[in-house]
């Protein structure tokens, strides 16, 4: 009977040992899966924002090189439109405009209207603030051609108000730059409007 | 009778579908950009409305659909202006002066502005009366409108609730 007891506790003890070793085995291998899945993750979280990266950079490239030929065509465009020999442009600026409230600017160049421009209060307050605008570009033959500005706005008093001035231009080889100016004559109280020629 | 009857309808059918399809290409597109004189005397460009959802309305006084819907899109204006919201009425009668006068007898709010040389209507390829174009704030056309019915402004309603919130 003794020896009966004796068996069934070492068979016990061994029973215990076993499942104890069997347990102290399955416990590192289930933290060795979490810590594989986790790693996993990880570097999947790591793939995934590089590659997000990777496009965002992308985007960006695509943008610059699409604002590059943007600014490539303009530039095409204005060479093969405007030649730089036969090219005139046209520029507006004020000088503290104190009598002159600017509303619109018409431009004729040997009796044929070429532009009638209206300026929004924005654009005013940018050419009193020192702006140069440039009202107009065109191709011109070689020769004198005759320029005339009409200048319309509210003046002294906020009278409407509407000026003219002319210019012989003599158009040579070349590009040519003309500036329209429109600037307070404090003696008179009065704007002054000129066309000049840039050298 | 009945054959000429049908080739009339026909034409006239084919005309409302080709003039609804070139305003419709608009939209998706870029606003064309303008400047107009407006009521007030100052020069309004369209381009200085960037940011805000602007709705640009084409009307003329001849016009019976445009009187209906003239206080209903003054309301629209009053109620969004806080918010980022322009609207820019566009009259293309010959002459300024009989718009003007229906302006003051409307109470119009928002400004109105006269292409009385229809440069700015042949942009927008307006061929009815009255066309609305709602315009988001990239200054992309968005929703084009030909003629007025009651319960447009509903449709208006939605869809610069829509703009406004994005």
């Amino acid at each position: 009977m003794t020896g009966f007891f004796r068996n069934a506790t070492i068979i016990t003890v061994c029973l215990f040992a076993t499942s104890a070793a069997i347990a102290q085995d399955a416990a590192p291998l289930d933290a060795d899966r979490v810590i594989a899945s986790s790693q996993l993750a990880a570097s999947g979280e790591r793939d995934s924002r590089q590659e997000f990266r990777s496009l965002d950079e992308d985007v960006q490239a695509l943008k610059k090189e699409v604002l590059d030929l943007n600014r490539d065509l303009f530039l095409l465009e204005e060479e093969l439109l405007f030649p730089a020999n036969s090219q005139v442009a046209f520029f507006i600026s004020m000088d503290v405009g104190e009598y002159f409230a600017l509303d619109s600017v018409n431009l004729k160049i040997d009796g044929k209207e070429v532009t009638n421009y209206l300026y929004t209060q924005r654009e005013v307050d940018a050419l009193i603030r020192g702006g140069v605008h440039r009202l107009h570009m065109v191709n011109l033959k070689v020769g004198d051609h005759e320029l005339v500005a009409v200048f319309t706005g509210k003046g002294p008093n906020m009278r409407d108000y509407r000026r003219g001035a002319t210019l012989m231009l003599n158009k040579g080889i070349g590009a040519k730059y003309v500036e329209l100016e429109i600037t307070d004559r404090v003696r008179k109280q009065q704007p002054e409007f000129e066309i000049r020629e840039w050298e | 009778m009945q054959g000429l009857k049908t080739t009339l309808l026909g034409i006239f059918l084919g005309i409302i579908a080709a003039s609804s399809l070139a305003a419709s290409d608009l939209a998706g597109q870029a606003a064309p950009d303008f400047v107009l004189k407006s009521s007030t005397g100052e020069n309004l460009r369209l381009s200085e409305y960037r940011g805000d959802v602007v709705m640009i309305n084409f009307w003329a006084t001849w016009c019976g659909p445009c009187r209906q819907e003239m206080p209903l899109l003054n309301d629209l204006f009053n109620r969004y202006q806080r918010v980022g919201f322009s609207l820019l009425g566009v009259n293309i009668d010959d002459d300024s002066r009989r718009a003007m006068q229906m302006v003051e007898d409307l109470g119009v709010d928002f400004p109105v502005l006269f292409d009385e040389t229809k440069a700015v209507s042949k942009l927008y390829q307006v061929e009815a009366m009255p066309v609305t174009i709602i315009v988001d704030r990239e200054g992309i056309v968005r929703y084009v409108h030909h003629g007025y019915k009651p319960g447009y402004e509903q449709h208006y309603l939605t869809e610069i609730r829509t703009l406004l919130r994005e």
